[in-house]
């Protein structure tokens, strides 16, 4: 009888144990995670450099880089889910928000993934969210900058980057800090040299928040602006768009378009000699490859918004060496845009092994208890910690920060970072040097 | 006022552009009955010629004007030979996919060649030349390009009203059978309406290249305003095609300097008030 309930005994605590192994210490041998991106269509040129830098950083994951200081070049997969690898599906929105939502579906119904990325687009990343909350899946944004995205009070929606209020923010402190001499080899500029303001952003989600950012701050900060317009993205022609920025007399041209048409509005401008004494961009087309490698020797003393610099290597040595993999694999520079879709797989990978599990809900506990440390970053950011930096923000990461440079010596010139000022990589070209 | 004569000069320069842009749509459409939603496609191969050939055999893009207009022949040629003559047989519907089929054919073939990247030629005795008329600068690209299409619309116009040709292709346009009964090659006649489709815009795609950028994509911004000039100049006809696109030019410009948010809108709007009102469009028949 003991003999037998020992058996009993016995044979419960193998069955036990081998349940338990199977199911709740089971090796998993792969993570999906989606990523929407705009593959085709006017945004292809962006969506390709995001998802190399989603590329490369998800085979720093899963492969060994000793010579690189952050922890997931040690892991080789994630390693508290027994060095699971991690495998990005990437589907293209082609730039449209309903098709992007249409994705977001497939991605979690068939594909099955563990959670979402992208997608660039702040209109796409909006439908494409909705999906997410209602299947309960975690969306990471890392590059969309639309402030509405995190004032939806979503449960299943994080962002990583900061957003516009953030850079509009960071515009009129640069302003400011002009005309109270802070910026390196200007002397105080005087504000009726760079009153009053005309700006012109493409008429989309992303423009429309960038206008209505630039209009609130204005106002707040007390400077003027003559024109503040949007437009048909996407435009055939820019001439008369052009033409009203010139004859608002404005010194100072602010632009919130991709990378076509801020292609477009910068030959416009030099074809009908405007001369402003300042031109400043929002990131986006400002940043990308396509811009400087199509203007040239145009882009140089344009200012933009920006996220990123090459020349962050300076300071930061991990910048320098992931950059130099990046253009070894692309043959292009990390942009503000592709390094932040670099730092979406790796917060991914962090939250994935923080939260030991890939159950929704163990990924969003991690989510919310994540601190990520500023050192772990190809950004010049302190970390990434969610919070509420700005009224009405929820799950929105509060360490973030943004820089402004500016291009200098191009074609093989460089981007330099002017602001912060205590950061600033070079001096600033003031006034606009013109196009030749 | 100067603003005014500016606006009005930049929205005829770029009207030129579009109208050669719908001509051979229109063209086709007029002897045929059938829509190439392929022809923005036609007009980024033109492109990417000009591009391919100032940038890897460093001529000048001017030079690539009569060869993009050559290949554009070639290209409308083999397109009717090899994909249009085959689906005229078969029902509408069929028409209607297989020019769809061959635009994202076109496209994405392009995009595979030379990738999404966007492109734009950099150098040539055009690009980036600015031309000052007192208090009126313009870019040199543009009224060369306007130039160009003003004679090429003259060769073409005297091509169809002038030669025996252009009568045939005007017969097999208005009555094909007749036509066929007269004795007119009218599969000949269809391939040539084609060939000169395809020639008139890869050559405008050509002349775009020197002042716009390039990228696979880049046709369908111009096939939407086509479609609008074709729609208001009234199909098959090249006066119309002429007229409507410097009109679309202007509406363009002027109204994109009063509310550029709406540019798009009020070129609709002048659309759909012909439709109602005029059907068949200015010339139409």
């Amino acid at each position: 009888m003991k003999r037998k309930k020992l058996f009993i005994i016995f044979f419960a605590m193998i069955f036990l144990g081998w349940v338990g192994s199977s199911t709740l210490f089971a090796q998993v041998k792969e993570v999906k995670i989606g990523v929407i991106l705009p593959l085709s269509g006017p945004l292809a040129p962006i969506g390709k450099s995001l998802k190399e830098g989603a590329e490369l950083a998800a085979d720093i994951v899963n492969k060994k880089y000793p010579e690189l200081d952050i922890s997931i070049a040690r892991w080789e997969g994630i390693p508290n889910l027994g060095g699971a690898k991690l495998t990005l599906i990437f589907a293209d929105s082609r730039g449209d928000p309903g098709w992007g939502a249409e994705q977001a579906k497939r991605l979690i119904e068939d594909e099955k993934v563990v959670g979402l990325m992208g997608a660039y687009q702040s209109a796409v990343t909006k439908t494409a969210s909705v999906e997410a909350e209602r299947a309960g899946i975690p969306f990471i944004n890392p590059d969309s900058t639309s402030p509405d995205l995190t004032k939806r009070g979503f449960k299943w929606f994080w962002r990583v980057t900061p957003h516009e209020t953030w850079f509009t923010r960071d515009l009129f402190d640069f302003l400011d800090g002009l005309v109270a001499g802070k910026a390196p080899g200007v002397k105080a500029i005087p504000k009726s040299e760079l009153e009053p303001l005309a700006a012109a952003g493409e008429n989309t989600e992303w423009g429309a928040a960038s206008l209505a950012e630039i209009e609130k701050f204005a106002k707040e900060r007390g400077w003027k602006i003559a024109e503040s317009f949007k437009y048909p993205h996407k435009a055939a022609d820019l001439t008369s768009e052009s033409r009203r920025l010139i004859a608002s007399k404005a010194p100072t041209f602010l632009f919130a378009p991709y990378v076509a048409d801020a292609i477009l509005f910068i030959k416009t401008l030099k074809e009908m000699k405007a001369s402003p004494r300042l031109i400043w961009g929002q990131d986006a087309g400002f940043i990308e490859a396509d811009f400087y490698k199509t203007l040239g020797a145009d882009v140089n003393g344009i200012l933009t918004r920006d996220l990123f610099s090459p020349e962050l290597a300076k300071v930061k040595p991990v910048a320098g060496k992931l950059n130099e993999m990046y253009k070894k694999m692309t043959g292009y520079d990390f942009s503000g845009s592709s390094a932040r879709d670099f730092v979406g797989v790796q917060v991914w990978a962090h939250v994935l092994n923080n939260a030991k599990s890939t159950s929704p809900e163990a990924i969003r506990k991690a989510l919310n208890e994540l601190n990520l440390p500023g050192k772990e970053l190809i950004m010049p950011w302190k970390g990434v910690k969610f919070g509420s930096p700005f009224p009405g923000d929820t799950q929105q990461n509060e360490l973030g920060s943004g820089v402004i440079n500016q291009y200098q010596g191009y074609p093989g010139g460089k981007l330099h970072i002017i602001f912060p000022f205590e950061a600033s990589t070079s001096k600033l070209i003031y006034p606009f040097p013109g196009w030749k | 006022m100067e603003l005014t004569v500016q606006l009005i000069i930049y929205g005829t320069l770029m009207g030129l552009v579009f109208a050669l842009i719908a001509l051979g749509l229109s063209l086709i459409f007029g002897v045929m009955n059938i829509v190439n939603f392929a022809h923005g496609e036609f007009l980024m191969v033109g492109m990417y010629i000009a591009y391919l050939l100032s940038t890897f055999l460093h001529f000048d893009p001017i030079i690539s004007l009569p060869l993009a207009a050559l290949a554009g022949y070639l290209l409308g040629i083999m397109s009717y030979h090899f994909l249009i003559h085959h689906i005229l047989r078969g029902p509408m519907v069929a028409q209607l996919f297989g020019t769809f089929g061959l635009m994202l054919f076109l496209r994405y073939l392009a995009m595979y060649i030379f990738t999404p990247d966007v492109r734009s030629i950099r150098t040539g005795i055009l690009v980036g030349k600015v031309l000052t008329l007192g208090w009126v600068s313009l870019d040199l690209s543009k009224v060369i390009s306007a130039g160009v299409c003003l004679i090429s619309f003259g060769l073409v116009y005297w091509m169809i009203y002038r030669t025996k040709l252009g009568r045939a292709l005007r017969a097999t346009s208005l009555d094909s059978e007749a036509a066929q009964y007269m004795g007119i090659d009218t599969k000949k006649m269809n391939a040539l309406a084609w060939g000169i489709g395809g020639a008139t815009v890869a050559l405008a795609g050509s002349l775009l290249a020197h002042f716009y950028y390039i990228t696979p994509t880049v046709g369908m911004l111009f096939t939407l305003i086509a479609f609008a000039i074709v729609a208001l100049g009234g199909f098959g006809s090249i006066t119309g095609a002429f007229l409507a696109g410097i009109i679309i030019g202007l509406i363009m410009v002027l109204s994109g300097h009063l509310v550029s948010e709406l540019k798009f809108t009020f070129i609709y709007i002048v659309y759909f008030l012909v439709v109602i009102f005029r059907p068949r469009g200015f010339f139409g028949w």
